[in-house]
C-alpha cells in the first residue's frame, strides 16, 4: 500500500532548486550564528577556539539577567493591554453599528505599517520631557502627568502599538462566528459590551489565545521602542543589549552576540512553534462553529459614544501622538519651554538632509528596495509557493517548516547573521556593500508574511481550474504559468504593495548591514539617533512615514486588504 | 473495441479505502454511466482514470495503451493521457475568452494557428456557441458554460470524454432539455463517454449502460432496462426508481417463486438470489406496480388510506398496513377508509 511515485512531473529542475536556495537563505545565517556562539572569538579570528565561554560570559553579566527580566515585563504589559484592547475593538468593529467603521478600519492597521523606530522617536518628541504635548499640557494645566521613559511606560506603548495584532486576528475570528449566539443574549437582556465579554469573545478564545501568544513573541522582538525610550533612564531588554554589545568589550564581540541571539532564538523559536499550533486550532474551531454569511449589526445605542471615546482616546494615543510630534519636530528649529510655534517653523533640516549625499541615497535606496527590490521579493515568494503548491510531499512540509525560521529570527539577529554570511563565504564579499545585502536580509526576514499573502491569493484558484489545465494536456510547469499566475495577478499586485509598506518600514535588519553603498532610511534612523542628530532624524522619519503613507493611499485607492 | 478499461481498481485516502477492486470497460461509441450514492466512490473512479488521483492497485488502459499499472508503477500524468474531462463546476478559466479556453488543449499540443482557429470555429458551431467566442465565462449562462466545457474537452479528439455530474449545475427546467441535447450530442459525434451522476434517472435516459457503485465496489452494471427491472440486489432495487419496502419472513421458496409473510400480509413474488426460506425476507415493489383493486383476490391487501397526494399527472396515495406504509398512484381521489391493493406477483421482488 506504498504511494506511487510518478513517471514523470514529480522533481523538477526548477522546484528543486527553489527549495535549495531556499534552504540556504534560511538557513545559513542561522548555522553561522549558532557556530559563532560556541566560538571564543570572532570567525574570522585566527586564534578562536571552540568553548562555550562565550556563554559563561553572558550568564555571569547581570545586565543579560535585567535585560531578560525586562524584556519579560514588556511582553506581559503587552499582553494585558493590548489583549483586552485589541479584542474588544474587534467585536465594536465587526459587530456593532458604530459609524464611519470604513474610515476607521485603516487607521487602526496604521500603527502597524510606521516604523516603531519613528514611533518612538514621534513619542520622545511629543511626549518626552519637552515634547510638544509636555509643554502645552504644563503651559495649560501647570504640569504633564506622564513620563515616557520607565520600563512599564514603555511596555504600556508597546502594548498600544500592537493593539492591531490582535485586533486582525479576533474581528477574523468573528467574522466567522455567526450573530444569532449574540442576538440570544441580547434577547435575554445583556447590553452590548456584556454580550461580547461574555458571549463573543470567550467563543473566538483560540484566537484570542494565539494572539496573547503573538504579542508576547512580538515583545522578544522589540528594538526600536526600548532602544529609543528605554535610553535615557538605561532600560535594556534583551535585544537593546545585544546592541549594545558591540561597545562592551571595546573589540569586536561577534561571539558574545551570537551567544545572546541564540539565547533569543531559543524563547522565540518555541514561541512561533506554539503559535503554529495554536493557529490551526483555532481555524478548527473556526469551520466547527462557522455558520458566517447572515451578520446583524448590534445597535449600540447610548453605549455607541462610549465605543467612540475609547477608540479616539487610543488613536490619539498611540497614532496621532507620535505622528503629529514628528510632523512638527520635522519642521521646526528647536522646541522647549517658551517657544513659540509659528517663530520656530523652518525648512531647513529639510535642507540638511537632501545637502548630505549620504542620506540623499538612503531615501534613494528605501525606495529602490521597495519597489523594485519589493517586486521581486514577491516573485521570490511566489516561486516559493509554486514550488509548494498543491503537492503533500515531504518537500512541501519542508518549506513549510522552512519559512517558519526567519519568522523567529527578530530583524536585528537576522541583519547580523547575514553580515557575518556575507563575511564568512568569499564569493558573496563583493555584495556584501551593494543594497543587494539589505534587499537579501530583507527578503528572508519577511519570508513567512511573503509566504503568507502568496498562498492565500493561491488558495483562491480553484483546484478544478488547474486540474482542466492537467486533463487537457498542460504540465505542471505550463498549468503554473499559464493558468495559475494569471489568475493570481491581483493578488501578487497587493502582495507587492504590502511588501512595499513592509520594506519602506523595516529599520532593525538593516541596522548592522549599514555600510557605504547600502544606506536605507531605517538603519541610518538607528545610527543618526545613537549620534544625538535629532533634527534630521526628525525630518528622515518623516520621510519615511510619507513613503509608507504613499503606499498605503495607494493600497486603500485600489481597495487592497490590508491584512489577510 | 475496448476505449477504456479498468482492471481491479483500489484506491485509499489515509486509511480510509474509497475504492476496492473495481473494473470496468467502456467500449467505441458508448456512454456508461457512474451511479451511485455520494460516498460510494463513483467521482474517485472518474478522477483516478483522468490521472486527477492515484490509485494503488489496479490497472487502467485507454484504447492499448497502459496509463496506470500499480505492479509496474506506472502512472502518466493527466496531461499525458490525452482524456476529455468535463467538470462540475465547468472549470472555465476566467482570464481566457471562450475561444481562449477552447483552444488552450490545441495549443498544447503545438497545433498551428490557422488550424486552431478553424477546429475551435466549428467546435463553438457544433455546439451552437458560434457568437459567443470573445466571451469572457462569466457573461455567459449556466447552459452555455456547461457548452463551453465541453468543447473544450471535445476539441482535440480525446477517445474518451470524461463528465462528473454534467448537468447538476443546471436549474431543473433546464437539465432535462440539457439531457436530451447531451445524449443527442453524444450520438451525433459518437463519443465514447463516462458519466458520473447520482441521479438515476439521468443515468437511465443517458446511458447505454450503468454501472452502480456501492461503497467502492460495483453492485451491478447492465443495460438501463436490466438495472431497473432486473436488480439482482436489494440495494440496486432499492436505488432505481420508487419503492415500497415490506419487511417480513420468507415461510416458502418454489421454482423462483418466494413467499412473504409479514404482520397483516402474506404474498408470492419473484425470489432473489439471496431469498431463502424460513429467513428473514425483504419485498420490494415500484410504486407503479401496484394497483387499486375493487376487493379480495389473490395477492392483494387490505389497507387503509392515511393520506392522497396530487401531483398533477396523478394521485399518490399513502396507506397503512399495521405499521407499514405503502404508497401506490391513482388516476382519481380516493373516499377515507379501507381499500384494497393488488400486488402483481411478477413485480414483488423478494430477497
Amino acid at each position: 500500500m506504498t504511494a506511487l511515485t510518478r513517471t514523470s512531473g514529480f522533481t523538477s529542475v526548477p522546484r528543486g532548486l527553489t527549495i535549495l536556495v531556499t534552504a540556504a537563505a534560511v538557513l545559513a545565517p542561522l548555522l553561522l550564528i549558532l557556530y559563532q556562539s560556541f566560538l571564543s572569538a570572532p570567525f574570522f579570528d585566527a586564534k578562536k577556539t571552540i568553548g562555550i565561554g562565550a556563554y559563561q560570559f553572558i550568564f555571569a553579566d547581570p545586565d543579560f539577567w535585567q535585560a531578560s527580566l525586562n524584556s519579560v515585563v514588556i511582553a506581559t504589559c503587552m499582553v494585558i493591554i493590548a489583549l483586552p484592547l485589541g479584542a474588544l475593538l474587534a467585536f465594536v468593529m465587526e459587530r456593532t453599528d458604530l459609524p464611519a467603521k470604513r474610515w476607521i478600519e485603516p487607521l487602526i492597521l496604521v500603527p502597524s505599517f510606521v516604523s516603531p523606530m519613528v514611533l518612538a522617536f514621534g513619542f520622545v518628541v511629543a511626549a518626552g520631557p519637552v515634547g510638544f504635548y509636555t509643554v502645552w499640557a504644563t503651559e495649560l494645566f501647570g504640569g504633564a502627568p506622564w513620563g515616557i521613559y520607565s520600563l512599564t511606560s514603555i511596555g504600556v506603548i508597546a502594548g498600544l502599538l500592537h493593539v492591531p495584532n490582535v485586533y486582525v486576528y479576533a474581528s477574523a475570528a468573528l467574522k466567522s462566528l455567526g450573530s444569532d449566539v449574540e442576538e440570544a443574549a441580547r434577547v435575554a437582556g445583556a447590553s452590548p459590551f456584556r454580550v461580547a465579554a461574555t458571549v463573543s469573545l470567550p467563543l473566538i478564545m483560540p484566537a484570542l489565545l494565539f494572539a496573547a501568544v503573538l504579542v508576547f513573541f512580538l515583545g522578544f522582538e522589540l528594538f526600536g521602542l526600548p532602544l529609543v525610550l528605554g535610553d535615557p533612564e538605561g532600560h535594556l531588554v534583551l535585544s537593546t543589549y545585544l546592541y549594545k554589545l558591540t561597545n562592551k568589550l571595546g573589540v569586536p564581540s561577534y561571539h558574545l552576540m551570537a551567544a545572546v541571539a541564540i539565547c533569543i532564538v531559543a524563547v522565540t523559536f518555541p514561541l512561533v512553534l506554539l503559535q503554529r499550533f495554536l493557529l490551526q486550532n483555532a481555524r478548527k474551531y473556526a469551520t466547527i462553529k462557522g455558520k458566517a454569511g447572515r451578520m446583524r449589526e448590534l445597535p449600540l445605542g447610548q453605549w455607541k459614544w462610549v465605543a467612540a471615546a475609547l477608540i479616539a482616546t487610543w488613536l490619539f494615543v498611540g497614532v496621532i501622538v507620535p505622528l503629529t510630534g514628528i510632523a512638527l519636530r520635522a519642521f521646526v528649529t528647536n522646541w522647549g519651554y517658551g517657544a513659540k510655534l509659528a517663530e520656530v517653523l523652518t525648512l531647513e533640516h529639510f535642507q540638511s538632509v537632501f545637502d548630505e549625499p549620504i542620506l540623499v541615497r538612503a531615501i534613494w535606496n528605501t525606495v529602490l528596495i521597495g519597489t523594485v527590490g519589493g517586486a521581486i521579493a514577491v516573485a521570490c515568494y511566489c516561486a516559493i509557493g509554486f514550488a509548494t503548491h498543491r503537492r503533500n510531499d515531504g518537500w512541501s512540509r519542508f518549506v513549510d517548516y522552512l519559512v517558519l525560521v526567519p519568522r523567529a529570527i527578530p530583524g536585528l539577529l537576522a541583519g547580523l547573521a547575514f553580515l557575518w554570511v556575507f563575511l564568512f563565504f568569499p564569493p558573496l564579499q563583493p555584495l556584501r556593500t551593494t543594497i543587494f545585502s539589505m534587499w537579501l536580509a530583507y527578503t528572508v526576514v519577511w519570508l513567512a508574511y511573503g509566504m503568507r499573502l502568496i498562498s492565500s491569493s493561491l488558495m483562491q484558484v480553484s483546484t478544478e481550474l488547474e486540474e482542466a489545465a492537467r486533463t487537457v494536456g498542460a504540465n505542471r510547469g505550463q498549468v503554473s504559468r499559464q493558468i495559475t499566475l494569471p489568475l493570481i495577478r491581483h493578488g501578487l499586485i497587493a502582495s507587492w504593495l504590502l511588501v512595499f509598506m513592509i520594506f519602506e518600514r523595516e529599520y532593525s535588519t538593516g541596522v548592522y548591514l549599514l555600510a557605504p553603498g547600502t544606506e536605507v532610511i531605517g538603519a541610518q534612523l538607528v545610527s543618526l539617533w545613537q549620534g544625538g542628530a535629532i533634527d534630521v532624524v526628525a525630518a528622515l522619519s518623516f520621510v519615511n512615514v510619507v513613503l509608507v503613507g504613499i503606499g498605503l493611499a495607494i493600497a486603500l485607492r485600489f481597495g487592497v486588504k490590508l491584512r489577510d | 473495441m475496448a476505449e477504456l478499461t479498468v482492471d481491479n481498481l483500489h484506491l485509499t485516502y489515509g486509511d480510509n479505502p474509497i475504492l476496492k477492486g473495481v473494473s470496468l470497460t467502456l467500449n467505441r461509441g458508448e456512454v456508461v454511466s457512474l451511479l451511485g450514492p455520494s460516498g460510494s466512490g463513483k467521482t474517485t473512479l472518474l478522477r483516478a482514470v483522468a490521472g486527477l488521483e492515484t490509485p494503488h492497485q489496479g490497472t487502467i488502459r485507454v484504447g492499448d495503451k497502459v496509463v496506470f499499472d500499480g505492479a509496474a508503477r506506472t502512472d502518466v500524468p493527466a496531461e499525458g493521457r490525452n482524456l476529455g474531462l468535463v467538470f462540475q463546476s465547468y472549470a472555465l478559466w476566467p482570464h481566457k475568452t471562450v475561444f481562449d479556453n477552447i483552444a488552450y488543449g490545441l495549443k498544447l499540443r503545438n497545433i498551428a494557428g490557422s488550424e486552431v482557429k478553424e477546429r475551435v470555429t466549428t467546435a463553438l458551431a457544433q455546439l451552437s456557441l458560434g457568437h459567443l467566442g470573445d466571451r469572457f465565462p462569466h457573461q455567459l449562462s449556466g447552459g452555455q458554460q456547461q457548452r463551453v466545457a465541453l468543447a473544450r474537452a471535445l476539441v482535440y479528439n480525446p477517445p474518451v470524454i470524461l463528465l462528473d455530474e454534467p448537468l447538476s449545475n443546471l436549474d431543473a427546467k433546464l437539465r432535462e432539455e440539457a439531457r436530451a441535447w447531451l445524449r443527442e450530442l453524444i450520438v451525433r459525434m459518437q463519443l465514447s463517454a463516462l458519466c458520473v451522476t447520482h441521479d438515476q434517472s439521468e443515468a437511465l435516459a443517458m446511458s447505454d449502460r450503468i454501472l452502480l457503485l456501492n461503497n467502492g465496489r460495483i453492485e451491478q452494471q447492465g443495460t438501463p432496462q436490466q438495472m431497473y427491472s432486473d436488480p439482482v440486489s436489494l440495494f440496486t432495487a432499492d436505488f432505481m426508481g420508487s419503492n415500497n419496502k415490506l419487511a417480513g419472513r420468507v415461510t416458502e421458496v418454489r421454482e423462483g417463486t418466494a413467499l412473504l409473510e409479514g404482520e397483516g400480509f402474506k404474498l408470492w413474488g419473484t425470489a432473489r438470489q439471496s431469498a431463502k426460506a424460513g429467513a428473514e425476507g425483504t419485498g420490494m415493489i415500484r410504486l407503479e406496480r401496484i394497483r387499486l383493486a375493487d376487493g379480495p383476490g389473490d395477492n392483494r391487501l387490505e389497507v387503509g388510506l392515511t393520506t392522497s397526494m396530487y401531483l398533477g399527472d396523478k394521485w399518490e396515495h399513502l396507506f397503512a398496513l399495521g405499521e407499514a406504509r405503502l404508497r401506490a398512484y391513482g388516476d382519481k381521489p380516493l373516499t377515507p377508509g379501507k381499500h384494497w391493493l393488488e400486488v402483481p406477483r411478477d413485480g414483488l421482488w423478494v430477497f
